[in-house]
């Protein structure tokens, strides 16, 4: 898989969370990694950046992870957006599905499963 | 799960100090199993017996193993056995307690024989400990009134099984109190809401144990220096430990159940209602899981 096209937008509350993907990722060799600490910042840095793959938490401050996605796929309904929670329950998956999500990480994320869900999507 | 509250039992019935236990903790890695210990627990020996045995082998240049075959007190399948048996947790505890001096061969073997005893755990059961044995020993320290003891019940039990997955196992629950820990550093709150809501609180009483706790879930070898990391590495685990917890009850009971993103604060979080406070004492220091009643 290349990934050197590749741009990635972290949507994460925990810095530590946002570190771990982008040390992995950088690894990986993909362009661009930008960050939002917020569903709120989510938005606007997707609006902003364009990038190829959001990766998407859902319980953060301000605006929810589903709430987030519902407004970027609202903006661009080709958006790729990864929900990576640890909360996985079926009804919350539902409805980030329902919202745009393409799929979903349990955290704690291990390396090979984000390369797997970038393989499906991408 | 089960030499965690093995520990907790040892306290209890005083035969142990805090201080000797998280030595013994602490000595357990680097303890090898002794052939006595391992037979007096699968009840093959006595204590009396194991005696006499390192007495022989004191005067003859023989394995213990050996010489208790010679006396006929082991079988040789019965020997095979016990030297095929795995470093088994507890017992690793128990054997780091008797070399410290800390406890005889004798209070070892009363001691792993009531307590087996009092919680119908048996041999196979104790390597593969499970759920409801934990929530029958988490309901035996604590006192909910609620009628939802059984959600707490279930919660410290997720939480016990993530400790030992995330943070490491050398540690031992102490009795439950209903306030709050005297001294705090750093409290990290989450709260869990719907059907059944609490506060989930993981307090630390010093900048040094919250440091050795963010270090060991992290693994990214963090300094004093840096404390946003170590915030967010607490945050991470009470929020993977309460989203797993929320995956469980839906999938367990169908209750939905939501959190709010994890915080952390200088001082307790005071919440209304009572608490329940759930000490860790892990070698590194002590912390402590707070949940509203």
């Amino acid at each position: 898989m290349v990934l050197s096209n590749v741009t990635v937008l972290i949507c994460d509350d925990s810095i530590l969370s946002r570190k771990k993907m982008k040390d992995f990722l950088k690894v990986c060799g993909v362009k661009e990694i930008f960050e939002a600490v917020d569903g709120q910042a989510a938005v606007d840095e997707y609006k902003d950046k364009k990038p190829t793959v959001v990766f998407m938490d859902i319980v953060m401050p301000k605006k929810d992870g589903i709430q987030a996605v519902k407004e970027i796929v609202e903006f661009d309904p080709e958006a790729k957006i990864v929900m990576a929670s640890s909360v996985g329950t079926q009804s919350l998956l539902k409805d980030a599905l329902k919202a745009g999500a393409k799929d979903f990480l349990q955290k704690p994320i291990n390396d090979d499963s984000i390369l797997q869900v970038l393989g499906r999507i991408l | 799960m089960f030499a965690q509250f093995f520990g907790n039992y040892l306290l209890n019935k005083q035969l142990v100090t805090p201080e000797q236990l998280i030595t013994g903790i602490q000595a357990k890695n680097e303890t090898r199993l002794k052939l006595g210990v391992l037979a007096i627990s699968a009840g093959y020996m006595s204590a009396a017996q194991v005696e006499e045995i390192h007495e022989r082998q004191m005067l003859e240049d023989k394995r213990i193993g050996d010489i208790a075959v010679e006396l006929g007190y082991l079988t040789k399948e019965q020997l095979e056995e016990l030297l095929d048996t795995q470093k088994v947790g507890y017992l690793l505890l128990g054997q780091a307690l008797v070399d410290k001096g800390y406890l005889t061969n004798g209070q070892f073997e009363a001691a792993i024989s009531d307590y087996k005893h009092q919680y119908q755990i048996d041999e196979t059961e104790s390597e593969s400990f499970d759920d409801e044995k934990a929530e029958e020993l988490i309901r035996s320290m604590c006192d909910f009134s609620s009628e939802d003891a059984m959600m707490y019940t279930k919660y410290l039990v997720l939480v016990m099984k993530n400790l030992i997955r995330f943070i490491g196992d050398d540690f031992t629950p102490l009795k439950p109190t209903r306030m709050y820990p005297l001294e705090i550093y750093k409290d990290v709150y989450q709260k869990i809401n719907g059907s059944f809501t609490t506060d989930t609180n993981i307090v630390f009483e010093s900048a040094d144990s919250m440091l050795a706790f963010a270090n060991r879930f992290s693994g990214e070898g963090l300094g004093a220096t840096d404390g946003e990391y170590i915030d967010a590495a607490v945050c991470d685990f009470l929020n993977i430990n309460n989203g797993l917890y929320t995956v469980n009850v839906s999938n367990e009971i169908n209750m939905e159940l939501r959190l709010t993103p994890p915080e952390v604060f200088d001082d307790i979080h005071d919440t209304k209602g009572s608490v329940m406070t759930f000490p860790v004492a892990y070698t590194f220091g002590t912390i402590y899981i707070t949940l509203s009643e």
